[in-house]
């Protein structure tokens, strides 16, 4: 039996966030960042989230480029402890209980970051969002080959190459607006609407499962999918 | 290209999010290829997902699983193999279009496929069964050809891989994505000028309103071969 997730025992709050999966000296690294940039501008309250979060965003671009031109295991080291636990995050939220699966990921992933890193452009995507895609494809390929779905496509080709590789300084400023207004108005959504892109993003429900689980029409998750985007202004082209 | 029908953002979430049937992810990943504004929607999805991965509880991590990690790190730069798929016939497949999806189906171009006779204008080449029960095969209609009236049991989505067919509700040309659902009858024809090449995935078996009983209906194929 799955165990239903609910939204709060996925998400944590930004404080935790930042206790938890920031240890050792990964830590030290970030507040040096922010200290330089506090140098800068008088703040009264000390860094907020926003530029703690902007801080360890910085902070893995580095780490990441250290990777690709250095074979820096520093850098790496930084990158796992920042990553592992996060994608062994996700593997649950698919697969509830399979530890195994959970280390497989998180190993898969790892290396894949370590052997592409120098493919990584900071144009066009944050560290996040690159390693978000990365888990994403290696989360389907591992499902498919552990039999959690029996198909025969192959999984591989569907999900590559398919982002544009534009330097345009203009797209990459559009890429940052976007990534800034998604951070700022995602907790702002209704919990009904985080609860279901939760659903589809972590989980990996099919929108027929998420109706599923939750009772609800399947006219109800698209609409709720809809109005997200729609706030996010995500997707509004259509 | 002019695309001029996209997946709905909903299922391109879906996509985005890698929760939907692979069958349907490769009509889109077919989509996305030939559509540069979908591609631009697909990156800004991305960031969605990655914004909720980064907000989730982390999960602790053992000394066994670093070590592990680490063993496997190699010092040297490692290239990029240009390319992870045997290049049979990559220039046929490419200067045919094929999308890079369906290389894993075709070995050479279009015609190097197994095109059976559905009727004396179309051919059909079934590709794959997806896990769910979802038939996946390309359909091929010679210039002005016509299908037959049809029904669905559940929900067909066509991505037009070249050439162009009309249906009752518009025209419909390479790169579009069209979604018929189950209520929808219809019959494609194909455009005067040239053949139409689409891929097809139906959920449930096609019910037929005309005498061909067995145009794209691989169950039925199967069993009268
Ligand atoms: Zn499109």
């Amino acid at each position: 039996m799955r165990r239903n997730c609910k939204t709060g025992e996925l998400f944590c709050r930004n404080s935790d966030f930042n206790n938890d999966i920031i240890p050792n000296d990964h830590g030290k690294m970030l507040n040096n960042i922010l200290e330089l940039r506090i140098q800068g501008r008088p703040m009264a309250d000390g860094p907020t989230p926003a530029d703690k979060q902007k801080g360890l965003q910085l902070h893995l671009k580095k780490c990441i480029e250290r990777v690709a031109k250095k074979r820096d295991k520093a850098a790496f080291e930084s990158l796992f402890e920042h990553f592992a636990p996060l994608l062994r995050a996700y593997s649950f939220a698919r697969e509830p209980g399979a530890s195994l699966m959970a280390d497989e990921l998180a190993q898969v992933v790892l290396i894949k970051i370590w052997e592409k890193a120098h493919t990584y452009n900071s144009n066009k995507a944050s560290v996040n969002t690159w390693v978000y895609t990365l888990a994403r494809n290696s989360r389907i390929d591992l499902l498919r080959r552990n039999g959690r779905y029996t198909t025969e496509i192959d999984p591989e080709y569907l999900w590559q190459d398919l982002e544009d590789e534009s330097a345009d300084p203009f797209v990459s400023m559009q890429h940052k607006r976007t990534e800034k207004t998604i951070s700022d108005a995602f907790e702002h959504l209704p919990p009904d609407q985080q609860q279901v892109i939760a659903k589809v993003y972590l989980e990996g429900k099919t929108h027929q499962e998420s109706a599923d689980e939750l009772g609800l029409p399947l006219g109800t998750i698209k609409s709720r999918i809809r109005l997200a985007l729609q706030k996010l202004q995500l997707v509004v082209r259509r | 290209m002019l695309v001029n029908h996209h997946p709905d953002s909903e299922r391109l979430t879906a996509f985005s999010a890698g929760s939907m049937p692979l069958s349907q992810a490769l009509c889109v990943s077919a989509h996305l290829e030939m559509c540069p504004d979908c591609r631009a929607d697909l990156d800004s999805l991305n960031k969605l997902g990655s914004h909720v991965f980064n907000q989730m509880k982390p999960s602790r991590v053992s000394n066994d699983l670093k070590q592990s990690v680490f063993k496997q790190l190699n010092d040297t730069q490692t290239h990029d193999p240009v390319s992870n798929s045997p290049a049979r016939n990559e220039t046929g497949r490419v200067a045919s279009g094929v999308p890079k999806c369906l290389f894993q189906f075709i070995d050479d171009d279009y015609d190097s496929l197994d095109w059976h006779w559905v009727s004396p204008s179309i051919r059909q080449a079934n590709l794959c069964v997806d896990g769910n029960g979802a038939h996946v095969a390309l359909l091929r209609i010679k210039p002005g050809g016509k299908a037959s009236h049809h029904t669905h049991m559940g929900e067909e989505i066509t991505m037009v891989l070249k050439g162009a067919f009309s249906d009752e509700s518009g025209i419909f040309q390479q790169g579009d994505f069209v979604v018929r659902g189950s209520n929808d009858k219809h019959r494609p024809i194909a455009t005067k000028d040239s053949e139409c090449i689409c891929l097809t995935v139906l959920d449930a078996p096609i019910q037929f309103t005309g005498y061909f009983s067995r145009w794209l209906n691989p169950l039925l194929r199967r069993a009268h071969p």
